[in-house]
């Protein structure tokens, strides 16, 4: 992917972070909003999985900017970037699988 | 007629007086300001040591005649580089009291506030190649890297002319901003992402590929998004915006690098290049055959 | 022998590392705010992290506050980077400068923009410190 890709979804997952991090930190925190949220379990999940998945994109893509910074050479910041993409991908689907399993759905 | 017309240009002597003066109060010495100049040759030298001088100094005085005083009198070894004084060639940036500045462009005293000491070393995050002198190769290397000339595909009109390219004057205001660079480094210095990236191309190579793509005779954004596009072009600033706050010249890189990410944005959802210009019939030979 | 090639590369190569980033005296706001964006991201990151792994983990009353102010800033900040980094908000390039011009990026728009990042920052931080201090303790 070229670095434009990359940082162009860096900025949508970060709009997208806004919105559905509110719904979360709403759905546990407010008494009132909170539990319409939660009463639909359905809306709840699929917002988690949103939230999670930019979450991730944006948290390690972050810490590849960084990365690859500080370690400026072309060969390491290759293996940084797919090391990176693996960790994501894994921890996504813990994360999920947690999820799921906390709302009752596997 | 003519001596009465010459006459018109001497200065009246009150006014000539009030010069004098004036340029009398700018060169005489005002102050004692202690310079502390960083000394290291990498080929000699284990490592770095300061240098300290006392100089009487007087407004007018830039730290460019401070250290050319320093040099002439107290330590012909003292190893810098300047050559317009003026400005404009882009020799002398340095660091300042821990900024970047042009040392024929900052007077002393300016520099110095309320404290009385300068401290200039040679320019962070460039390899120092002698006391307050710094390599330019890489920079240097990294501005041809973005290929800073006008790419066109008629090869029949660029090697024979047939007359100037048409350009607007809401054209070239597009790109005139960033014409003024000297490479003088500074930006590329004041740039945190360039204080470890050694690799990140730098403010100035990509204000001057922004400037280039721009320019409506050129014809070459696909050829420079292969080199302004990757891990370590424009997507490695993140506008911290010191690379502007430094720039002797105004330029603005920090803008033409926001502008340049707006364009590959823009041309990742099908935004066309402009239409490069065409050439205008040159004038002078159409009226000679007229 | 080694070592003191290493000693004379370091001083020749005259990089400022990491300490870089965070050189902000000399230089305007934004040098700060970059710095800050740097540094609250990462405690974003180690946050998310145990909140992930321990399920649900957070730090508790006022530590949930600071938490508030670490998010809030990178929230708002962020915001402002997004607009200037797709080309909006930072002017245009000028054909008539004065002799000692100051970039239109910093002291145009972009001035307004970073006080209403500030402003949002405040405000947002206050609200999630009302629900970290109050709302939560009453939730129980
Ligand atoms: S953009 Fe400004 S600071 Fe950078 S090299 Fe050109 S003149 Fe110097
Ligand atoms: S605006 Fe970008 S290029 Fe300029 S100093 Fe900041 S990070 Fe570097
Ligand atoms: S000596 Fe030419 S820019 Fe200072």
């Amino acid at each position: 992917m070229r670095e434009s890709t990359i940082m162009f979804l860096h900025y949508v997952t970060a709009i997208l972070i806004v919105i559905t991090g509110l719904i979360h930190l709403l759905a546990n925190n407010d008494p009132v909003i909170g539990a319409t949220i939660k009463a639909n379990p359905v809306l709840y999940l699929g917002n988690m999985a949103i939230f999670l998945a930019a979450l991730l994109y944006h948290a390690f893509n972050g810490v590849r900017v960084i990365l690859i910074e500080m370690v400026p050479d072309r060969c390491w910041t290759k293996w940084i970037s797919w090391a990176i993409l693996i960790v994501g991908i894994v921890t996504y689907a813990v994360g999920l699988q947690v999820l799921m399993v906390a709302l009752g759905f596997a | 007629m003519a001596s009465e017309e010459a006459k018109e240009y001497v200065l009246p002597p009150e006014v000539l007086e009030e010069t004098m003066k004036a340029s009398e109060e700018l060169w005489k010495p005002v102050r004692k300001i202690k310079f502390r100049i960083y000394k290291y040759n990498p080929r000699k030298d284990y490592a770095p040591y300061w240098e300290e001088h006392e100089l009487e100094v007087s407004r007018g005085m830039t730290v460019l005649d401070a250290l050319l005083i320093i040099k002439g009198e107290a330590d012909h070894s003292l190893g810098l580089r300047y050559s317009c004084r003026m400005g404009l060639c882009g020799s002398c940036a340095m660091m300042i009291n821990g900024k970047q500045m042009l040392a024929c462009q900052t007077r002393v005293l300016e520099a110095a506030g309320s404290g009385d000491v300068v401290e200039l070393r040679p320019l962070d995050n460039f390899p120092v190649e002698r006391d307050l002198a710094a390599d330019f190769t890489s920079f240097f290397e990294k501005h041809r890297a973005v290929k800073p000339w006008i790419i066109r595909n008629d090869d029949v009109e660029l090697n024979n002319p047939t007359g100037p390219y048409k350009q607007t004057v809401d054209e070239y205001a597009r790109y005139y901003q960033f014409t003024d660079c000297i490479k003088c480094g500074a930006c590329l210095s004041a740039c945190p992402t360039a204080a470890t990236d050694y690799e990140y191309l730098g403010p100035q190579a990509l204000a001057q590929a922004y400037r280039y793509i721009v320019d409506t005779r050129d014809n070459g954004l696909d050829v420079r998004i292969s080199v302004v596009d990757t891990e370590h072009g424009c997507w490695r600033c993140h506008f911290a915006a010191s690379c502007s706050d430094v720039c002797p010249r105004g330029v603005d890189p920090a803008q033409g690098i926001q502008l340049l990410k707006k364009l590959l944005i823009k041309r990742k959802f099908g935004f066309k290049p402009h239409k490069p210009a065409e050439a205008l019939p040159a004038k002078v030979k159409a009226e000679k055959k007229g | 022998m080694e070592a003191e090639s290493e000693f004379k590369e370091y001083y020749a190569k005259n990089m400022r590392g990491i300490s870089g980033w965070f050189k902000a005296r000399v230089y305007t706001i934004e040098r700060w705010l970059y710095a800050a964006h740097r540094i609250t991201g990462i405690l974003i990151v180690l946050f998310v992290l145990a909140h992930f792994y321990s399920t649900g983990w957070h730090p508790g009353l006022w530590w949930d506050a600071l938490l508030g102010i670490i998010v809030t800033f990178h929230t708002a900040n962020g915001i402002r980077l997004i607009l200037a980094e797709l080309g909006f908000a930072v002017g245009k390039p000028l054909l008539i400068k004065k002799p000692s011009q100051r970039p239109v990026s910093i002291e145009g728009v972009q001035r307004y923009v970073v006080v209403f990042a500030l402003v949002l920052f405040v405000v947002l931080a206050a609200i999630w410190a009302y629900y970290a201090l109050v709302v939560q303790p009453m939730m129980g």
